[in-house]
């Protein structure tokens, strides 16, 4: 999705998606397997449960410490030969991969899936300075193709059906195609490969940076994440600093669990370990390396409300649980990180007024934090997100007003009674059968989608208090 | 630009006012790694029937198709019988240094085209051309430095004679391993990489270590399971009983 449909309220997209049938039965069938899949890989490694508290507490230790982490990882990638450089905004990390790419003589450049550079919007960027992307994860390169943005983490195409992909894939390649998965991987295996021989410059995210070895860390099925790292003659990571790990020791409790969550496989069939540019001895590889660390908001939030959020390993398991992602899928909430944790980073990276409407889009139901795998609280920080939104005066102030009466009324039991006795006189010309489907005026934007349940005809305490009076 | 101070300031600036989640310490790392290496691979020497079962088993759920044989003599003939039934004829190969055996005189007896890597620098144009020759190669006969029996994953280190390529681009990858190379979890294969990393002797000296745990894969259009995407669409594993090395 563009910036420009952003203009659109949260309300219209998610309704959007609501009637959107294609929509939604491909977001039911992916959340459901995903979410068997996952159940059925836990199931099977007993383990798992004290992996995640293993892996929840290193991303805490290493965000305690992460400056020293970072100088680690820093010298590290030095002392092999690449560079390093540092992004305090998604602007400047774009400059400085354009700049990679100009002062290299790139021409086209072949990307492995990452979300941080879909956050900077580095296509764009590239594009203008006459340099090429391509995407080549399969999902990546369909809805590159399609002018779109990924709507799930770890599938970024799965709103899309087959018959869709072999009409996006008809149209570029000015021929018939069948709408068939097998035949739509084959042709853009052959497109593909012919661009990865070609490109000048590979550039990848990294699911994690080793501090202690100068490695960075590429998870992926296909196989394009061994092929940008090692054919082109330029490879450039971009990364959150939120991405470091100490040890060799600590990435494999991360790697015993990421693929579990993400898509039930044990491991994903590729984890590359990366270590600076080619050796000397070696056939194959780039002669430059370099890893831009990317703060975009990171930082502020290290030790902010937000902070338990760094812990993410983008593995999706969030989304596929989420009863709000369920319904809307991706796209509607607008930005980069779809799901309930995509609303903290979104409000981590574009400020809290991003998520004015976004930090009301979940149930509160917990699922995420059940499905973590290590275990963040993100219900807990979209309460705390929600008061933000309150307390700097980002809500609606019909809402600010509303929740202020509503709490001075729950606080004060004389004022609560005196006001359920006039409810049950006010609210007659809307009940019926013990629920209000319409309230008048302004009021309605609450029984716009759903029922308020009437005020009893006796409340509880009036019961109880006759209750008492009986029993004397 | 933010230059390295400037980013690490604001960090740390960061850091005094940030208050602990919780206390918490990261894992806790061998403190000899090749020495732990080594009583692994002692213990897994008295019951490596068990763990190679368990890799075989793992190893098939992934999609990849396993092999034992008694002798390296043996492995020209499945590797030929694949390429046969495949109507390949171009394969690349691993050095035979790094793979443990020469392997080329039996495989071109059998009608194959066999590359050979070379096991020292190289230069530009000599790479290019090798590039383009395992880009279009049908098979790729690689080694394997650790077998994973919990995930059944192979892993590869990248150096001299041991291309990257070899194991991605040719539509059939086939490793060839033995008991040395087996181990049974993902914690035993940290044990390894840290010992490689810092007091044991690394199997080789390149870039890149690759964990591959079966063909490529997508489940991108509509989740279903599509095989060959970028990588090889075919992983085959021979087990060489009697060992490679003699």
């Amino acid at each position: 999705m563009s910036d420009g449909e952003l203009a659109i309220p949260f309300r219209q997209r998610a309704g959007s998606a609501l009637k959107d049938a294609f929509l939604q039965e491909a977001l039911t069938i992916a959340t459901t397997k995903f979410i068997d899949l996952r159940r059925e890989a836990f199931e099977d490694f007993p383990e798992g449960e004290a992996l995640r508290d293993r892996a929840r507490a290193i991303k805490e230790a290493t965000r305690q410490r992460l400056d020293h982490y970072l100088e680690a990882l820093i010298a590290n990638i030095e002392r092999l030969g690449g560079h390093v450089h540092y992004a305090k905004t998604s602007e400047e990390a774009r400059a400085i991969v354009v700049d990679i790419a100009r002062r290299t003589g790139a021409r086209m450049a072949v990307k492995s899936k990452s979300m941080a550079t879909e956050e900077i919007h580095l296509n764009e960027a590239l594009e203008h300075a006459g340099i090429t992307p391509v995407e080549t994860d399969l999902g990546e390169y369909i809805i590159q193709l399609a002018h779109e943005r990924p709507s799930h983490i770890i599938a970024p195409a799965i709103h899309k059906t087959k018959g869709q992909v072999a009409d996006l894939f008809g149209r570029e390649f000015k021929r018939r195609v069948e709408a068939d998965p097998e035949v739509l991987t084959k042709i853009a295996r052959d497109e593909l490969r012919e661009k990865f021989l070609q490109a000048d410059l590979g550039i990848t995210g990294a699911n994690f940076a080793v501090a202690d070895t100068g490695t960075v860390v590429l998870v992926t099925n296909e196989g394009n994440g061994r092929m940008v790292t090692s054919l082109p003659r330029v490879h450039v990571a971009v990364m959150g600093v939120e991405k470091v790990v100490p040890s060799l020791t600590d990435l494999m409790v991360f790697l015993a669990i990421l693929a579990k969550s993400a898509t039930g496989q044990k491991l994903s069939v590729y984890t590359t370990l990366v270590r600076g540019p080619r050796r000397a001895e070696e056939l194959e590889g780039p002669d430059e390396f370099h890893l831009v660390l990317l703060d975009n908001g990171r930082i502020a939030q290290l030790g902010g409300p937000l902070r338990e959020a760094l812990s993410c390993l983008r593995c999706g398991a969030c989304l596929n649980v989420c009863p709000v992602y369920q319904q809307i899928g991706g796209h509607a909430y607008g930005y980069t990180y779809p799901g309930p944790i995509g609303i903290l980073l979104t409000a981590m990276l574009e400020g809290p007024r991003s998520v004015r409407d976004l930090a009301h889009a979940s149930s509160l139901c917990g699922a995420c934090a059940d499905a973590c795998p290590v275990r963040i609280d993100i219900p807990r920080m979209l309460i705390a997100l929600r008061r933000e939104v309150d307390e700097k005066k980002i809500a609606p102030w019909v809402e600010r007003v509303a929740f202020t009466l509503l709490a001075r009324l729950l606080t004060r039991p004389a004022l609560y009674r005196l006001a359920a006795r006039s409810g049950r006189v006010l609210q007659r010309p809307f009940a019926s059968e013990g629920t209000i489907s319409r309230l008048p005026v302004f009021l309605n934007d609450w029984t716009r989608t759903r029922d308020l349940p009437a005020v009893a005809a006796r409340t509880f305490q009036e019961r109880w208090a006759a209750e008492q009076g009986r029993t004397q | 630009m933010t230059t390295k101070g400037e980013f690490l300031a604001s960090i740390r600036a960061q850091m005094r006012t940030a208050r602990d989640l919780f206390p918490a310490s990261v894992a806790k790392r061998p403190e000899h790694p090749a020495a732990e290496a080594d009583t692994i691979r002692r213990e897994l020497a008295e019951r490596w029937p068990a763990i190679l079962e368990r890799f075989r088993v793992e190893f098939e759920r992934v999609g990849g198709v396993f092999y034992r044989v008694t002798s390296l003599d043996e492995v020209p003939a499945v590797v030929g019988r694949l390429a046969r039934e495949r109507e390949a004829r171009g394969l690349v190969a691993w050095h035979a240094a790094a793979l443990g055996a020469d392997l080329a005189p039996a495989l071109e007896a059998r009608g194959l085209d066999v590359h050979e890597m070379p096991a020292g620098e190289t230069a530009a144009a000599e790479r290019e051309r090798l590039r383009a020759i395992t880009a279009g190669a049908d098979v790729g006969l690689t080694g394997v430095d650790l077998a994973v029996a919990e995930t059944g994953t192979l892993i590869l280190v990248s150096g001299a004679g041991r291309p990257r390529s070899t194991s991605l681009l040719p539509p059939c990858h086939i490793a060839v391993f033995d008991r040395t190379a087996l181990v049974e979890s993902l914690g035993q294969v940290g044990v390894f990489l840290e010992a490689w990393h810092r007091d044991g002797a690394p199997p080789a000296t390149g870039a890149v270590i690759t964990f591959i745990t079966g063909p490529s894969r997508t489940a991108d259009i509509e989740l279903t399971l599509t095989r060959g995407v970028h990588g090889p669409k075919e992983v085959h594993a021979i087990f060489v009983e009697q060992g490679i090395r003699g």
